[in-house]
């Protein structure tokens, strides 16, 4: 069988070095190997667009490119072609750092042997069809594992709902008296059934945060309220294993700029994990404070007393289906997914998460957010000097309901709907729609910041109504909508002051007027 | 007074059953559908006050039997709630679009079933879903 010659690409600028290594060829089978030889970086990555080369031999010294920049440009031309560096002797450093771009080998000239050379060629290809089939092979087995997962999670939910219907009809005395006996063992299915929902929905999330079909929606976020809030969730938890827990966290810590919803997961998982790996009358505690590193984040960090994580094992227990090895501890497994979610949803937000810990005394597990700043989410506005504006519109939008009372499920889509129409109402990309600014009942909030003066202000008010007014006419919804906007002025920003500090000024009084328009409407809730 | 009457629309007879068991607990009368295709006609027959829909429906899903009670005079002012397996922001967006009064993921903890129904049927005016306890 004759097989196809092999096409070799020859990058090299030094006409002897060219010559000494088509030498290395000349036992081979006549026909069996094609060289092609270019001299510059250009010429090269031309050839290699034309396609049908097997390998590269790339000299990393050219006229027109130098070090390891030739080798990305060279993948980047042609990221299936394998290649083969060649290098001098005191070069080896930098053939390293080839390695780890994707060159398959590297050769040190003058230190090639000759009939090594063809070998090493077709090595070097062998090895990358392997890697490249594996890496398929891998790409393809994760698409199909999220599938099934995602299947699998949709699935098992209708029976879990039989299960869970039945055992709370029982529990709830709908079909008559229970004695003490059966009620706790119902309760026991209940606490299961509860567990077995909280797999399925990790299952499910972990597969939508790799398909990015997560939603993360930042916003004014409390963390004391947020910190209370899933303590108060796992206390009963806690002190079914007789374990201490407490929080700590001051009142008046700034807000975050993060989804709620998020960051209460995020602090479920790493409580539920405190509490499964810390001993009978153990401590676990939350603590949140400004980030001591960086004072623009929040830190939270979660702490136990429990077995602690092997140093080793340190990096690994964010990657997903980690499982901590035998610890000693009674108790089920579960499924890997928690650490990998906060992971995921923290560096979503902007955070970063990381543990500490040394073997049997405890862990500790960080997180960061983001700090909630009205300046710098403005910031962007103020970035074209529109010197003459002294002033800065904000348009409010309120969106209630007809029967004077929107839930919060209800304002969930019709929320989203108006954020899309504000964002077409704006008069530049500069202008700037604020995050859902805080809690008010009943009714929602959409502020629009444009650094305009009142003719600017007015212009996006008549076009926001006119938008809504459209919307709603072709929907019968039931919400009621009503658009204002109000002028913020300052003293002009004189020649000394830095744009921050203006920025930072302009930010004080806009948050002083949210205020002003939210606080009527919070209402706290007292449960 | 009599009983509010509710339609469940779901294919599987157990999570069926089950509902019928907890809304009559609650003074609603209950009557069934399997399938997209009896689900208008049963909705004909009972003239319901509320609908729960499940999505995943032999014979059509749930959003095509939307269209078709939201394409009808009569029947398309009866409130509608969904209760599905299926989850995820593309099929909620797409249910309230749709007109759906809520949507409800299985398993879906009682207290919050008949907090969303109540509200529906204008029984109660301050919903505050989230403040009931979540399974």
């Amino acid at each position: 069988m004759k097989a196809k010659a092999l096409q070799v690409l020859l990058v090299e600028d030094s006409a002897g070095d060219a010559r000494l290594l088509r030498e290395m060829f000349s036992k081979e089978t006549p026909g069996s190997v094609v060289i092609t030889h270019v001299e510059r970086m250009s010429d090269a990555l031309r050839n290699l667009a034309k396609g049908g080369i097997d390998i590269v031999l790339l000299d990393m010294g050219l006229p027109d490119g130098h070090g390891i920049d030739t080798v990305r440009r060279a993948q980047a031309a042609a990221p299936g072609v394998p290649l083969i560096v060649l290098t001098g002797l005191d070069d080896e450093a930098l053939a390293d750092q080839a390695m780890k771009e994707g060159a398959q080998d590297y050769l040190i000239k003058g230190q090639i042997e000759n009939r090594a050379l063809p070998r090493a060629l077709r090595h070097a290809i062998e090895r990358h069809r392997m890697q490249a089939e594996t890496d398929l092979l891998r790409e393809q087995q994760l698409q199909l594992k999220d599938e099934f997962l995602s299947h699998v999670s949709h699935e098992l939910r209708s029976p879990l709902t039989a299960i869970y219907q039945f055992v709370t009809i029982l529990l709830d005395g709908l079909e008559g008296e229970l004695n003490p006996t059966q009620r706790e063992y119902l309760q026991i299915s209940l606490k299961n059934i509860r567990q077995l929902k909280s797999m399925i929905d990790d299952l499910l999330e972990v597969t939508r945060l790799q398909a990015g079909k997560s939603r993360i929606e930042p916003q004014l976020t409390s963390i004391p309220d947020l910190v209370a809030d899933t303590a108060t969730t796992l206390q009963e938890t806690a002190a079914a294993k007789g374990i201490t827990l407490s929080s700590d966290v001051a009142p008046e810590l700034s807000y975050a700029y993060a989804d709620p919803t998020r960051v209460r997961q995020i602090l479920i998982i790493l409580l539920d994990n405190a509490l499964k790996f810390t001993p009978a009358n153990g401590v676990a505690k939350v603590h949140a404070r400004v980030f001591e590193k960086d004072p623009r984040f929040l830190l939270v960090e979660v702490s136990d007393s429990g077995c602690g994580i092997h140093p080793e094992m340190i990096e690994q227990i964010f990657e997903r289906l980690y499982q901590a090895p035998d610890t000693g501890q009674a108790g089920r497994k579960g499924l890997g997914l928690g650490l990998h979610i906060c992971k995921e949803l923290v560096t979503r937000q902007g955070g970063q998460i990381w543990a500490r810990s040394e073997p049997d005394k405890g862990a500790i597990l960080s997180f960061t957010l983001p700090i909630f700043s009205i300046a710098s989410l403005i910031t962007p506005a103020f970035k074209i000097e529109r010197s003459s504006k002294n002033s800065v519109a904000v348009v409010v939008t309120e969106l209630g309901s007809e029967t004077g009372w929107l839930s919060s499920g209800e304002a969930v889509e019709p929320s989203h709907q108006v954020r899309d129409a504000l964002c077409r109402c704006m008069h530049s990309d500069l202008d700037v729609l604020l995050p859902k600014m805080g809690p008010a009942a009943g009714t929602e909030f959409f502020f629009i910041v444009a650094v305009t003066d009142e003719i600017g202000g007015e212009a996006i008010t008549k076009r926001v109504r006119e938008r809504l007014a459209g919307r709603d006419q072709n929907q019968q919804t039931g919400l009621t909508y009503s658009v204002s906007y109000r002028l913020l002025r300052s003293a002009s920003r004189n020649e000394n002051e830095l744009m921050e500090v203006y920025v930072e000024r302009m930010a004080m009084k806009i948050q002083e007027m949210v205020d002003d328009v939210i606080s009527p409407r919070v209402v706290k809730n007292e449960q | 007074m009599s009983n509010k009457k509710i339609l469940i629309v779901e294919d599987d007879p157990d999570v069926r059953k089950g509902m019928h068991v907890r809304l009559q607990a609650s003074n609603y009368d209950t009557f069934f559908a399997a399938d997209a295709i009896s689900s208008v006609s049963e909705a004909r027959k009972h003239q319901p006050d509320l609908i729960l829909l499940d999505l995943g429906l032999p014979g059509g899903d749930g959003f095509t039997v939307m269209e078709r009670f939201k394409a009808n005079p009569q029947l398309g002012v009866i409130p509608i709630i969904i209760v599905s397996a299926r989850t995820g922001h593309d099929n909620r967006v797409r249910a309230m679009k749709a007109g759906a009064k809520a949507f409800l993921e299985k398993p879906v903890d009682n207290a919050e079933l008949l907090a969303v129904i109540r509200h529906a049927l204008g029984e109660t005016e301050n919903p505050l879903v989230h403040d009931v306890g979540t399974l």
